[in-house]
């Protein structure tokens, strides 16, 4: 246990509930998957240790339940994060849809100093889903909303099959560190970073 | 957060009555005329004792003592019941350069002056019975003190109702909060401060220390250490010191109305070894019953009280208070446990604050070493034992009939649940549960059986009337299933093409179908992957319909958390639902979508926190954390993620008796959060640390000693605590839509 200095970056996970927030985030930071985790009641959040580029940063990953009426919870939440992440179900349209009104909330509830250029990152989850036969939401369409919004790099992801998951985040964090605030925080060293994979740096497209 | 903002009233002392032209109470003695006494010094007659109770005795002087101060209807709060309050008379009497205080509850009832005429109002207590109704008197009677027995006075005045002093002795005791409904305190503080020396205690401008000429944390902390003398011999292990009870004989008032030989009691704080002295002075005491009744009291006050005068930093001691004294002990040792006699949660949260992970298998060990403790003091007297039901958790009642087992009550040892034989013992002939008021009463305190809870639970909920007879039941239980069958039907005769059309069905029937196949699934009535389990498919038809029942509520997440206890106990789908709508009906407003009835319960509760610990809102606010958004999951499904399933059924009874309180789950976050209030703070615990912490506290926490705990606070809090929820809070709902929550 030490006390150094590191960065804290600070990561809200937001989308429709059921999409695999909370699945894909225990696959990144506990690399385990079940069909059993329940369906987020508030909030809660993990951290993961995180080596982008030469720098050691602390990831606090943040996921909310999906259910809209809960958002009024979100001002407390979403305040002072650095990277939003949107997830939407490749296998449910609405899930899709939602994700403008997902990118709005976060906007209007975080109000981050730089709206414009703040840093977001779209995950497309469930591919595994049924050999990809029920999926509803193309890979196209989905990069094209995320080109409209301004260049948001776009993940397609299995929480399931831990597919492209670690990509994701690496490219989260990335982002994340752009918009990054510094500040003293002290944390039990739990996640050894060694066991973090090598960045797999191509598959960000930011 | 709608209305006063995130924990409202931050207004340091609203009482601007006394404070407006304040005092200097900290000023040196001085001398001046008995100005602020509301007391007539006129001489009046002796009172030769016999007749009439104390309000009909005069104020005045009596050979040489001087009553130099009275006041009336100054009252003791023994429950939140407005009908068990005591009102008495406050006098400080002086004799010679002595200053005694007095309290001598009224014979009867209420009490109100009239110009000079004395008015009793009889009937205001009858319904408490007469003979408990004089026990409580007995129990409070502060038969003579004198000031140089008291270390300090706190003076309280709470945003609503009444002002009250809490006088602390250098024993270490404390007499229960007395309240002023007449005002008063000001001048009870001014009389005090000409004859004694009064000074405003640094830390806490609520506390005056009495007499205190040094630097009063050393002299207070000597003045304890003098009691705290080595037992002689260590009490054994299971067993509380006893309370030594001290009969003062040269006594400074006239015989009292009782007519009884006047004996004044000087209690004295428990210690935690019996020093011999106090051995030899227990042995003087008088053993008759007279005196025996009159159980030492010592108040969560004194230990809030003296804590807070010395900044104590023990850790349970600003906690709920159960800690035994201000005095700093040395670790406990193996041979002198010094906490096993002390309550439940000392034992628990030691380990449990000590241990990071908080492993559950020590703290309940220890709780069943504490139960078969106070098992053993309890039973011996029944009427000790409904003494400690008024008193719990707000006072330890010491029974000093035996001079070695002195029963150390706080809370008590839950009772066994309600089983097969004694709920018949609660239905008449044909049915009707003849006192739903006792049967509530009964299940707040023990809980269910497992086999008579399916039956039980329907009343609670409101499905059952209570009046309702067995025919009525079997009669509403086919008229309800048919209605249920109805319901049902309108959502599953939805043909796939008319479910192209109509997107909220989708909807609604897509979000139950994906949360109900993540509830519960570790539990056996639930187990299996997907839909295939047939339990998972009824939580969903139910959840469905109910969202076409209410639709404009429609299905929310919680929901699925809220069913399945019920489902899993009644374990019948037309039942189950009308369960869970009765339940609905209390914490619908939960799931709104502007999500008021959230947020009213969460302004609740930092309202309860600020009354029920001070330091704790101060410093949840300081921290910026008065949205108590951590105890989001708490209140929203009722503590269902915090507690094994066996554990989530024996609180939510609990809670749905509505016995003590509508909002008993919030006293409930309230115990949670004192109890883990040493770590919040010494961790500097802000919003990401201590939602991650309570979220974390998920399966780690002791049901029953919470329970004690809420029951405690509850109870302390009483009209005060009530008052800090607005009307309509969840699970309040207005009176004419109560049904069966009604008596
Ligand atoms: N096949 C498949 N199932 C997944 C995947 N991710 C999540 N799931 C399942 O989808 C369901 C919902 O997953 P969660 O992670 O709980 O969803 P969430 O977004 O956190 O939902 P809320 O907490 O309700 O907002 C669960 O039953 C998961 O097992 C995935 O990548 N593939
Ligand atoms: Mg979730």
């Amino acid at each position: 246990m030490s006390a150094r200095k590191r960065t804290l970056l600070k990561v809200i996970i937001l989308g429709d509930s059921g999409v695999g927030k909370t699945s894909l985030m225990n696959q990144y930071v506990n690399k385990k998957f079940t069909a059993q985790y329940k369906a987020t009641i508030g909030a809660d959040f993990l951290t993961k240790e995180v080596q982008v580029e030469d720098r050691l940063v602390t990831m606090q990953i943040w996921d909310t339940a999906g259910q809209e009426r809960f958002q009024s919870l979100g001002v407390a939440f979403y305040r002072g994060a650095d990277c939003c992440v949107l997830v939407y179900d490749v296998n449910v349209m609405k899930s899709f849809d939602n994700l403008e009104n997902w990118r709005a909330e976060f906007l209007i509830q975080a109000s981050p100093q730089d709206p414009e250029n703040f840093p977001f990152v779209v995950l497309g989850n469930k591919v595994d889903v049924d050999g990809g036969n029920s999926r509803v939401v193309s890979e196209k369409k989905a990069k094209q909303w995320c080109t409209a919004h301004g260049n948001i790099p776009y993940f397609e992801t299995s929480a399931k099959e831990d597919y492209n998951v670690d990509a994701a985040f690496q490219c989260i964090a990335k982002n994340a560190l752009k918009n990054e605030t510094e500040e003293e925080i002290y944390l039990p060293d739990t996640i050894d970073v060694t066991q973090n994979r090598p960045t797999k740096s191509s598959a960000c497209e930011c | 957060m709608g209305g006063g903002g995130g924990g409202g009233g931050e207004n340091e002392m609203y009482g601007s009555m006394e404070q407006g032209n304040e005092v200097d109470y900290s000023a040196p003695l001085r001398h001046q005329e008995m100005s602020h006494s509301v007391a007539s010094t006129s001489a009046v007659q002796q009172r030769t004792g016999s007749a009439g109770g104390p309000e009909s005795e005069p104020s005045g002087v009596i050979d040489d003592y001087e009553v130099v101060y009275v006041k009336d209807n100054v009252s003791v709060h023994p429950t939140q019941n407005a009908l068990g309050r005591i009102s008495g008379r406050l006098r400080l009497i002086k004799q010679g350069s002595s200053l005694f205080m007095t309290w001598i509850p009224y014979s009867h009832g209420g009490i109100s002056r009239q110009g000079s005429n004395v008015v009793i109002k009889g009937g205001l207590r009858n319904r408490m019975g007469s003979r408990a109704a004089e026990r409580d008197r007995n129990l409070y009677t502060i038969r003579a003190v004198s000031l140089s027995e008291m270390r300090s006075i706190r003076r309280q005045t709470p945003p609503f109702g009444w002002q009250y002093i809490i006088i602390v002795l250098t024993s270490g005791l404390a007499f229960p909060p007395l309240y002023f409904h007449n005002g008063g305190v000001k001048e009870f503080l001014g009389t005090i401060r000409n004859h004694a020396l009064l000074v405003r205690s640094a830390e806490d401008a609520n506390v005056y220390l009495v007499n205190d000429i040094q630097d009063p944390l050393q002299r207070s902390l000597t003045s304890l250490e003098l009691t705290e003398q080595p037992a002689p011999s260590a009490p054994t292990s299971s067993q509380e010191a006893p309370w030594p009870v001290v009969l003062k004989q040269e006594t400074p008032v006239a015989a009292e109305s009782d007519g009884k030989q006047e004996q004044s009691l000087r209690q004295i704080f428990k210690q935690e070894q019996r020093s011999e002295s106090g051995r030899r002075r227990d042995q003087a005491r008088d053993l008759s019953m007279n005196v025996l009744e009159k159980f030492s009291l010592v108040t969560k006050f004194a230990r809030e009280t003296t804590a807070q005068i010395f900044g104590e930093s023990r850790m349970f001691l600003d906690g709920l208070d159960m800690d035994r004294g201000p005095v700093p002990r040395p670790p406990p040792g193996p041979s002198t446990p010094p906490d096993v006699e002390v309550l439940g949660i000392a034992k628990e949260a030691r380990p449990l604050l000590e241990n990071k992970h908080m492993k559950e298998e020590s703290s309940s060990a220890l709780n069943s070493a504490d139960e078969e403790v106070v098992d053993d003091n309890l039973n011996a007297d029944d009427d000790a034992e409904e003494q400690a039901a008024t008193n719990v958790g707000t006072f330890e009642l010491v029974d000093g009939t035996q001079d070695d087992t002195p029963a150390l009550v706080w809370g008590r040892a839950r009772p066994p649940p309600l089983g097969t034989e004694e709920w018949r013992s609660f239905l008449d002939s044909e049915g009707r549960v003849m006192d739903p008021k006792a049967l509530r009463k009964r299940i707040f305190h023990g809980g269910i059986e497992p086999e008579v809870r399916h039956v039980v639970w329907k009343f609670l909920l409101g499905y059952f009337r209570f009046d309702s007879t067995y025919a009525e039941r079997e009669y509403l239980i086919a008229k309800k299933k048919e209605e249920y069958e109805i319901l049902k039907a309108q959502w599953q005769t939805v043909s796939p093409e008319q479910a192209k059309r109509f997107a909220k069905y989708r909807e609604r029937k897509h979000r139950v179908e994906k949360d109900v196949v993540r509830t519960d699934r570790t539990l056996p009535y639930y187990a299996g992957e997907g839909d295939d389990n047939a339990n998972i498919t009824v939580l969903r038809d139910i959840l469905v319909t109910y969202s076409f029942y209410n639709f404009d509520l429609g299905y929310c997440q919680g929901m699925s958390d809220l069913l399945s206890p019920i489902l899993y106990v009644v374990d019948s789908e037309s039942e189950a639902f009308w369960c869970f709508a009765a339940l609905m009906e209390h914490l619908a407003p939960n799931f709104h979508r502007d999500q008021n009835g959230m947020h009213s319960q969460l302004l609740a509760l930092s309202k309860l926190v600020q009354l029920l610990d001070r330091p704790l809102h101060d410093y949840f606010k300081q921290v910026d954390c008065l949205n108590y958004f951590f105890c989001f999951r708490w209140i929203l499904i009722q503590f269902k993620r915090e507690f094994d399933f066996e554990n989530v059924l024996k609180l939510w009874e609990v809670l749905w008796t509505n016995y003590l309180s509508e909002h008993f789950h919030l006293y409930m976050c309230v115990a949670l959060l004192k109890r883990h209030r040493r770590r919040i703070m010494d961790e500097q615990m802000e919003f990401d640390t201590l939602l991650k912490f309570i979220n974390e506290l998920s399966g780690h926490i002791n049901l029953e000693s919470t329970l004690r705990d809420a029951e405690a606070l509850c109870l302390h809090a009483g009209e005060r605590g009530a008052a800090c929820i607005p009307p309509g809070t969840p699970p309040s709902i207005p009176e004419e839509e109560a049904g069966g929550w009604s008596d």
